[in-house]
Order: structure tokens, then C-alpha cells, then sequence
């Protein structure tokens, strides 16, 4: 799988970095950074919630 | 044939304004979500007919799919997507994407949940400079003599209007969101009237602001949008004006009544006020308690633009839906005890900002404004209680309160 984060919608709400702080990173431009595109299966479930709770749902799984 | 799938619940009815103002949705809101989660509610003389919206999952997957829910045609119960609303494509709340995404980047940085903690120290000095005013006096109109006062000053800074002007734009927010309540009302039962003149001296007001700043640029939101472009072209005027209009409007009315009714609620709840006095680590999940319990925003509106099957309902193009956040924030099957006002609660994704592509971009400023004001009103008074009657707002779109005596003891 691939995560994808929307430039266009993130608003640096830092939703995902409290999910999965392994795979997001809030920078100071104030945009959600992914850490490893490619995330293990075991991240799964905290990106799973880290995409449902982005209130502005600019986070993508893309499966591979 | 919507209209035949559910034949005379008007019990479920929520097109009446007297529901609101009563406090009574919650109780219609929990028959609907139990009996009737996607339901045609008829029109009347007053309103058109609408799918009401209730359960959690469902306000989200409308929320989400801003192609077969468009925003485009107004976003309230009072309007008639036939006749659309003078800012509708226009204002940024009632427009779609790809235009919406492109307004909304020209502000958005500045709203930053970062952005909003940096602001922290200066609204925590207006807080106490507020509260400090009204100290002495022993009791006040908790609404228009604290809750209003501290988002007024906040986004009236932030767009560099002038101390002087601050009650103006007080009075004008009253106007434009809550026409159909005859303290506002400036053409006595008129509420498109009373809201359109409101709508006209914002506009007015604005375009002197507008001008002035195209002359002098001044770090504040109005030399920010005359400064912008999409795609090499300026904002129209008009584009501008309403910008303006719905920053005034969003920025100060919705946190105001968060404030308003979360110490409401801890007045109702004794038990949860001192659980928080005694433990003030718990404001964080206090406040998003708050917001979930008040769920200003009572409703959105969004308009069907294809045949569509929603929670087993057919939804037919050219119909309406209306998003009733308060009872998707109080959805048994996502909250458990729902209907308790917990300051602890843990975990308490709630869905007062909206959620998706028009997800409140003053989000992080209220939940600012909203900590800090209890956290400095609980230093201030070790004892606050209801001094009179409380003189809730006559609308279906904002869950307002007008008034609220209240007594402290310093």
C-alpha cells in the first residue's frame, strides 16, 4: 500500500500524526508529511484511522 | 413517491422554528434515529420538503460526496434550491469544488490549528480583560457580556476592523443568521428581508474596508483577499465582499454559542463542573465535549444532483438533504452513552466542524477561544450560577442563545 496526502486539502489539523506518528510528520509549512510511502502491513489499522479522522479526508490509501 | 414512503410522522417533523427555540430537536432527533435515519420531512408554507439526515455514518458519506451533494445551491432549510441565494456559487461555504479548493487556499494558512496556538496569549488577554469588566457588577448577560465578546474580538482583529465598529459587526451577525427572530428583526416578519439588509451593509461596510486596504495594505485578511489571484486573476468585488461577510459571520456566531452552551451544560451538570475544577487537566476533552454537546451548527443543507440510494432511501436529483449535526454528535451507535455530558470523554470524534471539503476552517480558533475562555473563567469565579431565564434563538440553523443572566461569586 501507498499513502497519499492531498496538498490541495491538508490544513495541518495533525489528526494523522496522533494516529500514526510513525508514518506522518507535521512540518512547519504547516502540511502533513508521509515519513514511509510505503508502510508496512502492521501500520495498517493507524493509518486506517488516521485516514478516516483527517477532518478535511485529504488522506489516500492507494493499494499497490 | 418520497413523499408516500412516509406518510403523516409529524412527530418527526422538524420544519418548525418553535422546535428550537423550545430545545426541543433532541427528543426528534433520537425517534429519527432510531425509527426513520433518512427521512422526507414535507415542506410547509414556509419551507420546502427536505430528506432529514440523522445518524453519524450518514452526515459523513453526504459530507464526503460534494458531487452528488452540492453545496451550490444554498446550504439552510429556508431556502428553495429554485430560487438560490444571492451569495450562492459565490460565498465559499455554498460552492463546490474545484472553486471552493481554490478560495480556500488563499485564507487557509492563516487558520492553521499552529496558527490559532500562536494567537493563544492575546486571547487569553482579551478573556481576562473581559471578565475583569464584568467582575465588580457580580453578574451579567453571560451571552452579550462574555460569550459574544471573545470571538467578536478575535476575528474583528484578524480582518483589521476597528475597535469601534466591533458592536456593529455584533449587530449585523445577528441580523444576517438569526432573521426570524423578532429581537433582530429590522422588517418585523420578514426574515429574507431582515437578513438581505444585513447582507447589503455588510457589503457596504466592506468595500470602503476593501478599497481603504487596496490603497495601504495592512497585515490582516482583507489586504490578503484584494491581494489575491486565481490563476493571474484578482477576486471579483463581489467575490470579495462576500468573503468578508461569511468570515464575520462564521467567525464569531458559532463560537459564541459553544461558550454560551458549554457553561450552560456545566451548569446542568454540577457534578461535571466540579470534576473540572478539581482536575483541570481534563479542559482539552472538556472543550471537545462542549463542542459535541452544543453542536452550534445545527444543520448544512445540501442539494441531490443525481438519482442516489442513501441508507435505503431513494433520493431523487433536485431534492434536498439537511445534515442535523447535533443528533450525529449524540448517535448511540457511535458514542456510547450519548446523551451524557462527560468532560472526560475519551475518544470523542465528533463532527460539530463538519467534516471533508467544507470542514469549518476556524476550527482550531475556537477551540482556542473556547479553552482559554473557561479555563480563565473558572480562575476568575470559584462559583457561577443561573440568574434568570435563558432566551434561546429563533432558528433551525444555529443553535443559538440569545441570553443568559448568570451570578458569580469572585
Amino acid at each position: 500500500m501507498k499513502v497519499v496526502v492531498n496538498r490541495d486539502l491538508c490544513e495541518g489539523n495533525a489528526r494523522c500524526v496522533l494516529a500514526a506518528p510513525e508514518v506522518f510528520e507535521l512540518r512547519s509549512d504547516d502540511q502533513s508529511y508521509v515519513l514511509i510511502e510505503h508502510p508496512g502491513e502492521d501500520l495498517r489499522p493507524k493509518i486506517e484511522e488516521a485516514v478516516r479522522y483527517c477532518p478535511r479526508q485529504a488522506i489516500t490509501l492507494v493499494e499497490e | 413517491m418520497a413523499q408516500l414512503a412516509s406518510p403523516q410522522r409529524t412527530d418527526l417533523d422538524l420544519a418548525h422554528f418553535d422546535i428550537f427555540v423550545q430545545g426541543r430537536a433532541h427528543d426528534i432527533w433520537r425517534k429519527l434515529r432510531a425509527e426513520a435515519p433518512v427521512f422526507w420531512n414535507p415542506g410547509n408554507e414556509q419551507f420546502p420538503g427536505f430528506w432529514s439526515i440523522t445518524k453519524y455514518a450518514d452526515v459523513i458519506a453526504v459530507s464526503r460526496d460534494t458531487t452528488t451533494y452540492s453545496s451550490a445551491r444554498g446550504i439552510s432549510m429556508a431556502v428553495n434550491p429554485a430560487e438560490p441565494p444571492p451569495g450562492a456559487g459565490k460565498m465559499m461555504i455554498m460552492m463546490d469544488p474545484p472553486r471552493h479548493v481554490r478560495l480556500r487556499r488563499l485564507v487557509n494558512k492563516g487558520f492553521t490549528p499552529r496558527m490559532a496556538a500562536a494567537l493563544e496569549p492575546s486571547v487569553r488577554e482579551i478573556a481576562n480583560d473581559i471578565l475583569n469588566d464584568v467582575a465588580p457588577r457580580g453578574a451579567c448577560d453571560f451571552v452579550t457580556e462574555v460569550s459574544a465578546l471573545l470571538p467578536l474580538a478575535v476575528i474583528c482583529s484578524m480582518m483589521g476592523i476597528p475597535k469601534e465598529d466591533w458592536a456593529l459587526m455584533f449587530d449585523l451577525t445577528n441580523r444576517g443568521l438569526g432573521p426570524a427572530d423578532p429581537e433582530y428583526q429590522t422588517v418585523p416578519g420578514n426574515p429574507q428581508e431582515t437578513a438581505e439588509q444585513s447582507r447589503r451593509e455588510m457589503f457596504v461596510y466592506f468595500a470602503t474596508k476593501a478599497a481603504e486596504r487596496r490603497q495601504d495594505r495592512r497585515d490582516d485578511l482583507v489586504s490578503v483577499l484584494v491581494g489575491s489571484e486565481i490563476d493571474g486573476e484578482s477576486l471579483s468585488d463581489e467575490e470579495i465582499l462576500y468573503f468578508c461577510q461569511l468570515l464575520i459571520l462564521a467567525g464569531n456566531e458559532t463560537t459564541r454559542n459553544a461558550i454560551s452552551g458549554g457553561l450552560l451544560a456545566l451548569l446542568e451538570y454540577p457534578d461535571q463542573l466540579a470534576r473540572l475544577r478539581a482536575e483541570r487537566a481534563l479542559m482539552p476533552t472538556a472543550v471537545e465535549e462542549i463542542i459535541r454537546w452544543t453542536s452550534p451548527v445545527t444543520h448544512m443543507m445540501r442539494y441531490v444532483t443525481r438519482d442516489v440510494v442513501l441508507h435505503d432511501q431513494q433520493l431523487r436529483e433536485g431534492e434536498r438533504v439537511l445534515l442535523w449535526y447535533p443528533s450525529a454528535n449524540r448517535d448511540e451507535e457511535v458514542f456510547p452513552n450519548a446523551n451524557t455530558f462527560d468532560v472526560g470523554r475519551t475518544p470523542n470524534e465528533h463532527i460539530a466542524f463538519g467534516i471533508g471539503e467544507h470542514f469549518c476552517l476556524g476550527a482550531g480558533f475556537a477551540r482556542v477561544e473556547v479553552r482559554v475562555l473557561f479555563e480563565t473563567l473558572l480562575a476568575h469565579f470559584p462559583a457561577i450560577a443561573l440568574a434568570g431565564e435563558v432566551e434561546r434563538l429563533r432558528s433551525s440553523f444555529i443553535g443559538g442563545i440569545k441570553h443568559m443572566p448568570v451570578r458569580f461569586v469572585e
